[in-house]
Parts: C-alpha cells; structure tokens; sequence
C-alpha cells in the first residue's frame, strides 16, 4: 500500500514481479531477476554527450536563409519534441517509480529519464541559438491547437496511472469517489491494466512520434541545412531507440507471463486497445505531417511521403511488441534516413570520431614486462 | 639454427549457406552477419543501430539456424532473427512483412 523510500521488509528481490510487488529497498546490483535493464543502463550510460559539444555556429545562418515555410517546419518540429520530452523526462520517474519492486528495473527508469532531460536541454541549446526570443517558442507550445492536441495523447495513460496509484497508496483497494472526478475504482487488475497501456503508449511515443521529426531534420542535413541540429537529433534518435527497447523489453516480459503470470492475462485482454494506441498516434502523426506541411513541402520530403513512412515505421514498431502489423506500406519510402539514424559513427567528441560508445580512462591490466620484450627505443 | 616454423593451421573451409527471400536466393557465409551480406546483394532491410540493441532490422525467420556470438540487448520474438548481428548457421529462408 502506502510507499516507502525504504522498506524494511525483508525479501529476496528477484522473486518480486516489475512491477506491484515490494518497494525496493536495497538497491543492490549483484542479482538480478531481469539483467536486460541493468545491460540497458550501461548502455545508456556510454551514451553520454552534454548537447553544449555540439557546435551550432552555422545552424543560425542557415535559419535564418530557410523559406518561411520551411522555417515553420522546423520550429514546429522542435515544439513537438520539446514537449514530448517534457514529458518524458519527469513521467517515467513520476509515475514508474512509485510501483517499480526491482532494483535494477528502478534504476533504468531513473536513467532513461535523465537521458531525456538532456535531450530538453539540447531544444533550450537549439533554439536559443537560432532565434533572439525563446520564450514566444517555448510559449507557443502551450498554447498551439496542434500542439496541445498531442499533449493530450501522450500524457492521458501516464496521468491517468499516477491518479490511481496516488489512491492506491493512499486509500488502498476500493472505490473512491474524487471531487470532479467522480468514482475510480481501484483493483489489481486496474492497475496493472492502467500500468500496461501506459507503457504501451510509451513505447509508441518514443518508437513512432519522435519519427516524423527526425525525419524532417535529417532531409534538411540531406541539402547540408542545419547541421548541427541534425548532429543533436542523431544523438538523440540513438537514445530513443534504445529507450524503446526497455518499454519493448517490459511489454513482452508482461505478455509473457514469466514475470509475473496475471499481467499475461491483462495483457491478452489488451491487446486490441494496444492496437488502437498504435493505430491511433500514427494517425494523428500523419496528421501532423499535413500541418507541417500546409504552407508548401520542403525538397525531398512532403506530407504523404511522411505518412507513408509512419505507417511504415508503425508496422516495425508492431511486429516487435508482437502485434499483427495494420498499415499496407511495407518498404520504407526514405531508405536514406536510416543512414543518418544509424548510430555507430555518431562523433561528439574528436576522440571519439569512429565508436559512439567508449570507456574512459580504459587500461589493459594483463600486461606484464614481458609484453614490451620486443619494444626497441 | 633450425627454424621452427608454426604449423599451417589446416585452412578454414568457409561454410556457405543459402538465405531464401521470396523468390531470390542469396548466399552468404559465416564471416559476417546476416543484414552486412543482404546489402550487399542488394537488399534493402531496415536498419538503425546495427549493434542489435534498437530491434529495426527484425525479420521473419521461417526455418533454419542464426546464432548470436554476442547477446543483443533487443527482444528478439520467437521465429524472427535481427540481422544486424545473426550469423547464419543453415540454410535458411526469412521474410519481410506479409
């Protein structure tokens, strides 16, 4: 019931579901019940890069010689993925925490979400770059139609989650009536049902939303067109994909059944709702892409291009969470994005020109006198 | 002085196995993985990450043998192969999307 930072029960962790079990107390590495989330830490943590590496010198001009159009592409584009990782970067903490009984699945949620604070840093670098005033960007987010109308989306599962685990925490099992709410009730099964579609819509938000921007920044680097920004998006597509990977790994564990056997059975009844989350975020991102390109296309890219590379990318993004793929488009219609999405040669730093992911201050410690028997002066 | 000289190591026979896609046929061998030798014949599979942690280069594996000489962090789902870092090991046949 109630949350405790540290619970003083004792109990053999890896024995405790993802999720519903035990508060975590101990946060201790050495056993693990699911090792895939502390492999995704280490990889997110050799990821590192501080937005501030990236030199966006040149970005500025080439803004300011964009079309107004194509001006309007790219802001909007930005505004969209401000607020994505607005919203990614508190909620997985805010909603996942509370309920996680998993030292390591713990951690990977608190290191995915800082990963996307720096990603929202990366925006703030971005912007105040390429134009004299911030805030009429940042306010704009709040305030635009096409905008909110997302926000609305991606944030409906996690808030309707944290609602009920606040009643759970608080008031236990039952049903509660909540002044200008009326009545929730709260079971297991609700629970784990609120706790299955939010990662699902999670997953479709960092496997698919993100998409039609990335898409729209890399055709501008295709014309050698703000650059830098594309350097901050390859870095930032890199993180996605694997943070996609940890919701990808959590679904299938869930439908499973070997993590913990009732989730299977919710998420059997799930499944056609997940669907529609799929279905439904493809179609408002092919929506977006008509909104980013009402004022005129830009060279290599409109709007149902774009949308037939949503349906694509949804269908990928289905088959690996094993869904049944919905969208008739089965070749990807701008093969040459995946070259720019490809992350091995991501270069932040000039040491680290050719390997994206490198250890610092790595030393050979086999080596004996012997090794330099052969090393002339 | 004599020399002593290392024995040959008796030479590597390269095993070369047959991916069936379709209708096209395309051998490849056991050097490298899958998705490096698909493009290289040609074949456009969708790719991202290619160290096997972002799971965009899944395809359908209808029968046949692929090891992995490193685990990949992605969920690889039962009768699918992620061929940025599968090595085949038979003849196999795999498939895109129906």
């Amino acid at each position: 019931m109630s949350y405790s930072t540290f619970n003083r029960k004792h109990f053999d962790s890896t024995k405790e579901p993802m999720f519903f079990g035990e508060n975590v107390n101990v946060a201790r590495y050495d056993q693990q019940k699911h090792p895939i989330f502390e492999k995704l830490i280490e990889k997110q943590l050799s990821f590192f890069w501080r937005p501030e590496e990236v030199d966006l010198s040149t970005d500025r001009k080439d803004f300011q010689r964009l079309e107004e159009h194509e001006q309007h592409i790219f802001l909007s584009n930005l505004k969209y993925q401000t607020l994505l990782d607005s919203v990614q970067g508190r909620s997985p903490n805010v909603a996942l925490l509370p309920i996680v009984s998993l030292p390591e699945l713990e951690t990977w949620i608190e290191t995915w979400s800082f990963s996307e604070t720096i990603h929202s840093r990366s925006y703030t670098h971005i912007i105040r770059n390429i134009v004299n005033d911030p805030t009429k960007i940042f306010d704009d987010i709040v305030t635009n139609e096409e905008i909110t109308k997302r926000a609305d989306s991606v944030s409906k599962y996690y808030d309707r989650l944290i609602e009920m685990v606040n009643l759970y925490n608080t008031m236990g099992m039952g049903t509660f009536d909540v002044p200008g709410r009326g009545s929730i009730e709260i079971s297991m099964p609700k629970l784990k049902k609120a706790l299955y579609l939010t990662i699902a819509s999670v997953n479709v938000l960092e496997a698919i939303r993100f998409y039609v921007s990335f898409a729209c920044s890399f055709a501008f680097a295709e014309r050698t067109l703000m650059e830098g920004n594309a350097k901050i998006i390859k870095l930032i597509a890199r993180d996605e994909a694997l943070h996609l990977t940890g919701t990808q790994h959590m679904l299938n564990l869930m439908a499973s059944g070997k993590d913990d056997p009732e989730m299977a059975v919710i998420a059997a009844e799930c499944q056609d709702e997940v669907r529609q989350i799929f279905i439904e975020a493809a179609e408002q991102e092919k929506e977006w892409a008509t909104y980013l390109f009402k004022d005129g296309s830009m060279i290599g890219l409109n709007a149902q291009i774009l949308g037939q590379y949503v349906e694509y990318i949804t269908n990928v993004r289905m088959q690996a969470v094993g869904l049944e793929t919905c969208f008739a488009t089965k070749h990807n219609p701008i093969p040459w994005i995946n070259a720019w999405l490809v992350s091995d040669n991501v270069q932040v730093a000039p040491q680290e020109a050719e390997i994206s992911s490198y250890l610092v201050g790595q030393t050979d410690n086999s080596l004996d006198d012997s090794d330099f028997d052969d090393f002339d002066l | 002085m004599t020399s002593i000289s290392k024995p040959k190591a008796p030479e590597k026979k390269e095993q070369v196995h047959r991916v069936l896609l379709g209708k096209k046929q395309i051998l490849v061998t056991e050097d490298e993985p899958l998705l490096v030798q698909l493009e290289r014949a040609g074949i456009h599979v969708e790719y991202q990450c290619r160290e096997g942690y972002c799971s965009s280069c899944s395809i359908k594996l209808l029968w046949g043998n692929v090891i992995y000489p490193f685990e990949p962090l992605a969920w690889v789902q039962s009768g699918y192969l992620l061929a940025c870092c599968a090595i085949v090991k038979s003849d196999i046949e795999i498939a895109f999307f129906d």
